[in-house]
């Protein structure tokens, strides 16, 4: 906590009726009639009075303040005649340059009042005084939070007076009544809830007066000195107009811990000359941060980068920087050390504003340091971002980095089928966007964002030869992006079905897998072989995402549509769906339960349901009439089923009895009217079990060893990178189903 | 970080060190060397990267080896080292100070390790002297004494003597008060025990230990990681606001939370890179794993073996330098609490190119036109009609414009005056054109008036315009006479003379009527 002086400045303006003598400043503002109108004679030149140029140079010093730190640094203004007028208060609504100087239209011009010594400045620093001993929104909530630097907060500030007195005694009387009045008030302060003591505060007395004048002499400035602990003063004297601008300008710089650039070289094509370009040179303030390492190094020192630049008798430095001609946009990112705002010294001059809009208009312009050895070293960039102009400090010393490893040097690095394009797709999927405000559900955007990448990388093989289904996307759109939803609708989980119909439909016909032919593996594998893999991780992908009831539901139905790979064959003869269910004895609840729920699922989409559902019955029975032709007792072969698949809608049609597709029709039909209890629909057709998960971890240890030994199909699922392999908690019961042969199955047929 | 190991080669340096059991005893010298060869060893092994530099000092200073990765050139450059006059610590660290300057500028942080022998010198330039001396403050002999250094660093003082000597006494609280100095990093090592080799190199291995200690950590993308170290070791550190500080870690988990294009991170400013190196999984338990899942996925495949070359095993930061590099992204990464940083593709001069890790400033709300981190979320949350609105990408607009964007209103310079009353009258030349615009500007000119109480202004101002409207050419507008006619007796109404009630367009038959 640094619990900087610059945080609150109070500007205490002189309101009394001698400021509005004029400055003697001229302003010719009628130049444009001579070369139009011979016969007219100009207007004679007007003068600003004294307040006008008070007025505008302190606006200035508000202006070059607010640009570079929009937040933090706050300014009171109070102006002081009879008694003292505050113009805003230290919430930030006010900290602008229209409310000041709307503010400063309603106060107007000093008026000649009744008794010109009723005037005093005193009644304005008193105000200052009291203005610092009031918190800031950010003093306050520091104070009352309940953190352990509560009570350590700091109060500084500064009071910066603009005023005119007669003589050197005069401004002695001002001190020391400042002085007590700031110990006045820390006294009451300090006996109050609300109100800081003021712990330091500097008084900057800046004495003004018209530029022709005999008062000069009188008075001297004041070097800075310390009057007590807790007060420092210091007084500058200035002539009016643009003398009293320069000397704030050069106290922002010194209050506020600029910093100055000249950007030198700036090519501008002439206003009356189109073709003819001249170059300009524009002065920037920003804090001094964007020049410390020229300051460490002494490198400006050497080099003669920086100037002495004097105005208006005010010397200080500015570090001459070279423009450089943009390059067509590059992408590159550049080492930035630090980024700081500017404005322009003098706003609105021609090349001022050129060189603004050119930045605003999102185009980059490098700096270059000039040396005397002649070669260019780049070290600030000029750049706009959301309509401001910050300075970046690029690093110009040796890097710590140089010459580094590559990248294809270390582990990973000579794996060449990473899935680049891929992840490049996924990249972009999680862009990252500012939100305004909190998500509907309270979470932290980022937070979101994070988990949302957590759930979308549930499985996400890296490389291309880990994975078949990430090879071989189109056929398997939209399932493989629809699982990774959080939730699914009636309509995703019909779609993500058809995939899996159309992939067994494919299997059937045989279609080679639409794979891209890898370099290392001579031939590859087989077809059944291609299909078992991409089977087999199809069903490890879905269980990674399987999180809902919508999502178990196309587990299931991929698991219903397995064909059962040859080894299992031998094994356990009724695994999987494509037993004919005529077969009876095997038949599986689980097969019964997908079927059911598919048939809903389908109904429900046609929509109107009588006429839909008696069509298809009597296609069903064709495709059985074909399937089951003396054939009932064994597997049918694929390429009879195929036959059935043609037809579009009888696609998931396995090898079934009339009856069965009958009962299942007649189910659906019930089903659709009423919704199961979840409990039920878990627990398949069979007896709901309770406390189903009590035994799972002993029964999972010993599943997982039978998978792992016998390498059955149900896998466990992958969880994150590759090498990385959790299994997901299988529910003993789940397990049962599968590879059992079912008691109850013939039950199932007769109820 | 940097090294430089400074070495006092004074005579005393060739004190002989008294051991029962040896007969031909060491000097401190090679008590010295042998240390740093075993420094110098374990940073080739830990901390490949890093850069070292040899600097003797006696009165004088010499670099023997520049800041170079090849360590064993520091070694050979220990074994032929003369020995001369007496230890001067001043002149060591005004060298030093140099040298890195010279080399780094003054923002990358350095390590300096002063190997001495306990004794700080004697006469008018000894350490005890000079500290004195720039205690009674005189700016000259404070501006000259090259602590603190401009760059950050820590200074570690290692002395070479035994623990229980007195003259070591003495010298423990200046070395530390050097240390303090220089901001407080460092540390003075002792030997623990009688001086010989063994304590020694023990000595060496436990600064070793200490700060050059690798930092290992795992880089998530959601269930996607990777086991990284990052080059140099990320430092602490601590920032130090208006109203508050905050003091931030590096946490072994570094958590990308999302992707941006490289121009909408447009160059935000780097407290510190780091080069992100995979390291593969170490543990056995973790590559069995690996060897299941592969038989697994893909049980037919021949090769099922997953071999220990570590270069075939696919890693995750690969395939993210490789898509960052790709599709000209960077990856927004959470670094501890509070702390934020970024990821991407970074290529020194040549060819080769690896994955970086470029800290931000620690706070939520460091990088303007990022916004506050944590209510950066993802883009496809955001409601599909305010997608396309630019307002809801990065960068953040500002909600008020700064005055060099806003035709503000500064006459300190004459020529900013004459301007915008010359923007008026080229309006007033276009009337009824250019009414909405002309009327614009005289009330840009009428407020600046009124807030800079330059009244005299807008009586000016009002005769110009009746002088124009008697010079309009027979060709002109009606409209244009009524309208100047109009603005120039509202300029001297008092009405106008309210900052909020405009000037407006007067209402003629001419005029279109909005």
């Amino acid at each position: 906590m640094s619990y900087p002086l610059s945080h609150k400045t109070v500007v205490v303006l002189d309101h009394s009726p001698h400021f509005l003598a004029p400055s003697c400043q001229q302003v010719e503002f009628d130049i444009f009639t001579k070369a139009h109108q011979p016969g007219i004679i100009p207007l004679a030149p007007i003068t600003k009075s004294l307040w006008t140029t008070v007025v505008e140079a302190t606006m200035e010093y508000c202006r070059i303040v607010w640009d570079i730190y929009p937040s933090g640094k706050l300014i009171r203004f109070v102006v002081s005649d009879t008694e003292a007028h505050c113009l805003n208060t230290w919430s930030q609504q006010g900290q602008n340059l229209g409310y000041l100087l709307e503010a400063l239209a309603d106060i107007g011009v000093p008026s000649q009042p009744r008794k010109k010594d009723e005037c005093s400045i005193m009644h304005g620093l008193t105000a200052a005084i009291k203005a610092l001993c009031e918190c800031s929104e950010v003093q306050h909530e520091k104070r009352t939070s309940l953190t352990e630097n509560a009570g350590s907060v700091v109060n500084r500030g500064r009071v910066l007076c603009i005023s005119s007195v007669k003589s050197e005694s005069h401004v002695r009387t001002l001190e020391k009544c400042f002085l007590e009045a700031l110990n006045e008030h820390n006294k009451l302060a300090a006996g109050s809830d609300n109100l800081m003591p003021v712990h330091q505060c500097e008084f900057t007395l800046i004495l003004t007066f018209p530029i022709p004048t005999s008062e000069e002499s009188t008075i001297h400035p004041i070097q800075r000195r310390e009057l007590s602990p807790v007060l420092t003063t210091e007084v500058y004297m200035s002539k009016a107009g643009r003398f009293l601008a320069a000397t704030l300008c050069y106290l922002v710089q010194r209050h506020f811990n600029l910093a100055s650039t000249t950007v030198t070289g700036i090519p501008m094509k002439e206003e009356q000359n189109a073709k003819s370009s001249a170059n300009y040179d524009v002065e920037l303030l920003h804090p001094v941060g964007a020049h410390s390492e020229f300051f460490k190094t002494g490198f400006a020192n050497t080099e003669g980068a920086h100037v002495k630049t004097v105005k208006e008798g005010l010397e200080y430095d500015s570090v001459i920087l070279k423009w450089c001609t943009p390059r067509p946009s590059t992408v590159d990112l550049q080492y930035c050390t630090a980024a700081h705002r500017i404005t322009p010294v003098e706003v609105n001059s021609r090349p001022s504003s050129c060189l603004t809009n050119f930045l605003l208009s999102d185009r980059a312009v490098m700096l270059e340091l000039p040396r005397k050895s002649g070669s260019r070293l780049l070290s600030h960039m000029l750049v706009s971002h959301g309509g401001e102009i910050y300075i970046h400090t690029l690093a110009t010393s040796r890097s710590i980095l140089e010459d580094p490893p590559s990248i294809s040097e270390g582990s990973g690095g000579r794996v060449t089928d990473y899935r680049i394009n891929d992840f490049g797709e996924f990249m972009k999927d999680h862009r990252l966007a500012p939100f305004k405000s909190e998500l509907a559900d309270g979470e932290l955007p980022l937070e979101k964002a994070k988990n949302r990448l957590s759930r979308q990388t549930l499985y996400w093989p890296m490389v291309i030869s880990h994975t078949t289904i990430f090879n071989m996307t189109p056929p398997l759109e939209p399932l493989l992006s629809l699982l990774k939803k959080e939730t699914l609708t009636t309509d995703e989980v019909i779609d993500c079905k058809k995939v899996i119909y159309n992939l067994i439909g494919m299997e059937s016909k045989g279609t080679p897998l639409p794979m891209p032919v890898l370099g290392t593996r001579g031939k590859g594998p087989k077809r059944e072989e291609q299909y078992r893999i991409l089977w087999k991780e199809l069903e490890t992908y879905i269980r990674a995402y399987c999180t809902t009831a919508e999502h178990h539901n196309i587990l299931d139905c991929l698991l219903d549509c397995r064909k059962p790979s040859p080894d299992s064959d031998s094994t356990i003869p009724s695994n999987g769906a494509k037993v004919s269910v005529v077969t009876t004895s095997t038949g599986t609840r689980k097969a019964e339960k997908g079927f059911v729920k598919e048939e809903k699922l389908e109904a429900g989409k046609t929509g109107n349901g009588e006429v839909g559902w008696k069509e298809r019955v009597s296609q069903f029975s064709d495709v059985d009439i074909h399937e089951d032709g003396g054939n009932s007792f064994k597997v049918p072969p694929a390429k009879k089923i195929r036959l059935g698949l043609q037809d579009d809608r009888g696609r998931f049609s396995g090898s079934q009895s009339l009856l069965t597709l009958w009962t299942n029709r007649v189910n659906a039909e019930h089903s659709k009217r009423h919704r199961e209890f979840s409990g039920r629909i878990a627990a398949g057709s069979g007896p709901a079990l309770l406390y189903q998960n009590l035994n799972s971890d002993q029964n999972n240890q010993d599943d997982r060893h039978v998978i792992a030994q016998k390498n059955i199909n149900i896998s466990g699922f992958v969880k994150g990178n590759a090498s990385h392999m959790t299994y997901i908690k299988e529910e003993p019961q789940d397990f049962a189903a599968r590879f059992m042969p079912c008691p109850d199955g013939e039950d199932i047929q007769n109820g | 970080m940097p090294t430089v190991l400074l070495l006092d080669v004074s005579l005393s340096m060739c004190r002989p060190v008294l051991q029962p059991d040896i007969a031909e005893p060491y000097q401190l010298r090679n008590l010295a060397v042998h240390g740093l060869n075993s420094l110098l060893d374990f940073i080739n092994q830990h901390c490949k990267l890093e850069f070292c530099s040899l600097i003797i000092f006696s009165s004088s200073c010499e670099i023997l080896s520049p800041f170079t990765r090849d360590l064993e050139s520091v070694k050979k450059a220990l074994l032929n080292i003369d020995f001369y006059d007496k230890t001067c610590i001043e002149t060591a660290l005004g060298s030093t100070k140099n040298a890195v300057l010279e080399e780094w500028g003054g923002s990358v942080p350095c390590q300096i390790i002063l190997v001495t022998d306990g004794s700080t010198g004697i006469g008018p330039n000894s350490l005890k002297q000079r500290l004195q001396d720039i205690g009674t403050k005189t700016k000259e002999t404070e501006q000259r004494f090259p602590l603190p250094f401009p760059f950050p660093s820590k200074l570690h003082v290692v002395c070479l003597s035994n623990p229980k000597d007195s003259n070591l006494q003495v010298s423990i609280p200046l070395y530390q008060k050097l240390i303090d100095m220089n901001g407080g990093n460092g540390q003075v090592f002792v030997p623990e025990g009688n001086l010989n080799l063994k304590t020694v190199q023990q000595m060496f291995l436990k600064l070793a230990e200490t700060y050059y200690r690798p930092f290992h950590g795992t880089l998530h993308c959601g269930n996607l990681n990777c086991n990284i170290s990052l080059s140099p070791p990320p430092e602490a550190c601590e920032k130090i606001n208006d109203f508050d500080s905050r003091k931030v870690e590096m946490s072994t988990d570094i958590l990308i939370c999302g992707f941006l294009d490289i121009n909408q991170a447009s160059n935000p400013p780097a407290l510190s890179r780091h080069l992100v190196l995979p390291i593969p999984p170490q543990s056995l338990k973790e590559e069995g794993k690996a060897v299941m899942m592969k038989q697994d996925i893909d049980a037919s495949d021949d090769d099922a073996v997953v071999g220990n070359d570590e270069g075939k095993q696919p890693s995750f930061c690969v395939l993210l330098h490789g898509s960052l590099k790709v599709e000209g992204m960077v990856a927004l990464c959470h670094l501890g609490e509070d702390w934020y940083g970024m990821l991407c593709s970074w290529a020194d001069s040549k060819k080769k190119s690896n994955l970086m890790l470029s800290t931000f400033e620690p706070g939520l709300e460091v990088v303007p036109w990022l916004g506050k981190f944590t209510q950066i979320g993802p883009a496809s949350l955001l409601p599909e009609l305010s997608k396309s609105v630019t307002e809801n990408s990065f960068p953040i607009k500002l909600a008020e414009k700064r005055s060099y964007a806003q035709n503000c209103v500064v006459w300190i310079r004459q020529m900013a005056l004459q301007a915008d009353i010359q923007k008026i009258l080229r309006h007033a030349r276009k009337l009824p054109d250019k009414t909405q615009n002309f009327y614009k500007e005289l009330n840009k000119l009428r407020r600046g008036a009124l807030a800079f109480g330059f009244y005299e202004l807008l009586d000016g101002m009002a005769i110009i315009l009746e002088r124009e409207c008697t010079l309009l050419p027979g060709s002109a507008h009606p409209d244009a006479a009524l309208q100047l006619t109009h603005a120039a007796s509202a300029l001297r109404s008092q009405v106008y003379r309210d900052y909020n009630s405009s000037i407006k367009p007067l209402c003629t038959k001419f005029s279109s009527g909005d």
